[in-house]
């Protein structure tokens, strides 16, 4: 018996020492940002030894200036551009997404399944396929250069759809059917009912949804001329000059990741919750 | 207050999918007429299956009729939404809102359906809190309650809309055998207080028994009989009324006829009296409780003895025959011994062994009651 726990407990710490192990792995290259973007362009290269320099420096502001007095750029309008476009995006892709897994997952309509199975075929298609007929879209329609030129496209994002359905499957029916004899409209069913008990997996798709528009390139690169440019085109406009300032890009790099990481921190308690939704039989 | 008459309702589900397999159509209701009165409490009882869940959810549309009407006071609510038909139901589950409070979740219907200013709904979740007992956990959500606090919100919820009828779906079966008995009992005298007329799905032949007025008995969506529970229990229209209602179940034996003598299985004979069948195959049917044990008796080997302190249901075998009596306490006869079987012609039931259909129903004096009645 002793001896059981005893394995049990080396288990644990053994588990817990190869956890840790990883996951610092998995933050050095994101530390390694961190401290390069406080120093000057010169020291990211010189290296202590043959390792990289891994104590940070003192230029985070002189760079962060150099970058702001870029020309052509203006990267913190870059900064706002995305979060106005991945924050609109989500909000109307979350009210797409739950209205369409509401409907395949609570009614019945001729032809639902093939209906569905068409949702979920278009993820195969590959962007790079898409990009020259949306385009032509999206300057028909006069949105080009828009940030409605970014969002819309997406905004029924057919992966949220399938995860609203599947979250939504587990709400019984009965619940539904409680609220229509309470005499709730089939609306009413949807945002008074169904949308506040489907609370974590809004966030999580939330978070999700944030992240995949924050890092959309190809798209916003098509779409959107200078002065509307997203992070990731911003970024890759500084990066395509032919000496590349690293002091500065590590600076725009670092900074990119803190609206991600905020939205993720807030989001982080709903989000695991909501991932795991429908996995256990409650 | 509501008066119901169903009249050849029938249910039809559609087999075939999106997929075009053709699988026809399944019949959930078969053309079914019952007509309830104004404050009566029916009870749809049947095997799961028999479509007794779905004729409630019919009645409270949540189901579109095949064929055949549904009338409430004569008026035709076929096409009704449920919000328009004056109907309260609750469900097996409970089904409440698990992010409102106990409060929101009684007052969501008055909320959505009523012009009532909040603080005329208020007072009615109030006050119906307080007639069912949870008025102190208004504020809780419902997952912090038991199944039984639960089960009372969810009828709170329904009467608080004062509906013009109830419908229940087996609304006690997700709670524990004690506290299916008491909410048994104050569901009765909620329903004879608000004299609402009821309609009340279950499997449980027992709650049937104890709680309808009238009991219609369903099985592979037919009706089989609809009667007080007394009239099922002595006169079964067939085979099923009678082997579904009574617990333990009517012992029912294959029998040959041959002019007054009955032969079955395993040696057994019953002489009759004042009754003929046709010569021929023919069920016979004695309830548990009407058997008397013969101690000098040999056809009944028992097998098992069930001591439930105030009466022994005894278990044994005529021929490969199970037979079950319900016999007083002081009756205990060891597993293993050979007894008989005794009873009064008056107590047996014949069938038609092709259709099922009753030939001779119980036709003994009910007990006498208890003399301070």
């Amino acid at each position: 018996m002793h001896e059981k726990i005893k394995r049990e407990a080396l288990w644990q710490f053994g588990g817990y020492s190869f956890l840790l192990v990883v996951t610092m792995l998995m933050m050095i290259p994101i530390y390694w940002l961190v401290v390069a973007s406080t120093l000057p362009n010169d020291a990211i290269f010189s290296s202590a030894g043959n390792l990289p320099r891994l104590i940070p420096g003192t230029a985070f502001l002189e760079n962060a200036r150099d970058l702001a007095a870029r020309p052509n750029i203006d990267y913190y309008l870059s900064i706002w551009n995305s979060i106005a476009i991945a924050g609109i995006y989500t909000v109307l892709a979350l009210l797409f997404c739950s209205m369409g897994g509401f409907a395949f997952a609570k009614y019945e309509f001729k032809y639902k399944r093939v209906l569905f199975i068409a949702i979920l075929a278009t993820l195969i298609f590959p962007i790079n396929l898409l990009v020259i007929p949306m385009f032509l879209l999206v300057s028909k329609l006069g949105l080009s250069n828009t940030y409605w030129a970014v969002i819309l496209p997406w905004a029924a994002s057919p992966l949220g759809m399938f995860f609203m359905r599947q979250s939504m499957q587990s709400i019984p029916d009965s619940l539904l059917e409680a609220a229509r004899m309470d005499g709730a409209s089939e609306f009413q069913l949807f945002y008074r009912v169904t949308l506040p008990t489907m609370k974590s997996s809004l966030a999580a798709l939330a978070v999700i949804l944030f992240l995949s528009m924050w890092n959309l390139f190809l798209w916003p690169l098509v779409v959107l001329g200078e002065g509307k440019y997203t992070i990731p085109v911003a970024i890759q406009k500084i990066t395509s000059n032919q000496n590349v300032a690293y002091d500065q890009l590590m600076v725009a790099s670092a900074i990119a990741i803190i609206p991600m990481f905020l939205v993720f921190l807030a989001l982080q308690r709903h989000y695991v919750k909501g991932i795991l939704a429908g996995a256990v039989k409650e | 207050m509501t008066e119901i008459t169903i009249d050849g309702l029938t249910k039809a589900y559609d087999a075939s999918n999106d997929d075009g397999n053709e699988n026809g159509e399944i019949i959930a209701v078969d053309d079914i007429d019952i007509e309830i009165e104004d404050g009566e409490f029916i009870v749809l009882v049947g095997p799961s299956g028999c479509g007794k869940s779905t004729t409630l959810r019919c009645i409270a549309g949540l189901e579109d009729v095949t064929e055949g009407e549904i009338r409430f006071d004569d008026e035709v609510v076929n096409e009704d939404r449920p919000r328009d038909r004056d109907v309260a139901m609750v469900f097996q589950n409970y089904a409440l809102y698990p992010h409102m409070t106990v409060e929101e979740n009684i007052g969501f219907g008055l909320k959505l359906s009523s012009t009532l200013p909040s603080d005329e709904i208020a007072e009615r979740v109030r006050n119906v809190a307080e007639m069912m007992g949870i008025d102190d956990l208004l504020n809780k959500k419902p997952a912090e309650l038991s199944g039984g606090q639960q089960q009372r919100v969810a009828l709170g919820r329904s009467i608080v809309r004062e509906p013009g009828i109830f419908l229940m779906d087996e609304p006690l079966s997700n709670l524990d055998a004690k506290l299916r008995a008491t909410m048994r009992t104050e569901l009765q005298e909620l329903q004879n207080d608000l004299d609402t007329t009821t309609i009340y799905v279950t499997h449980d032949q027992t709650e049937a028994m104890a709680m309808g007025d009238r009991i219609a008995v369903l099985d592979g969506g037919v009706l089989q009989q609809i009667d007080p529970p007394e009239e099922l229990y002595r006169n079964p229209e067939n085979e099923f009324v009678a082997n579904f209602i009574g617990s333990p179940s009517i012992n029912l034996f294959d029998m040959d006829a041959e002019g007054d003598t009955l032969s079955g299985p395993g040696g057994f004979s019953y002489e009759l009296d004042d009754h003929s069948v046709d010569d021929g195959p023919v069920r016979l049917g004695i309830r548990p409780e009407d058997i008397t044990v013969d101690p000098d008796g040999n056809n009944l080997q028992i097998s098992v003895v069930e001591k439930m302190g105030n009466e022994n249901f005894i278990y044994g075998r005529l021929g490969t025959k199970e037979v079950v009596i319900r016999a007083d306490a002081s009756v205990r006869p060891e597993v293993g011994d050979t007894i008989g079987l005794q009873f009064d012609e008056s107590a047996v039931y014949l069938f038609d062994s092709a259709t099922g259909e009753s030939i001779k129903t119980k036709t003994d004096e009910i007990a006498a009651p208890p003399s301070q009645f």
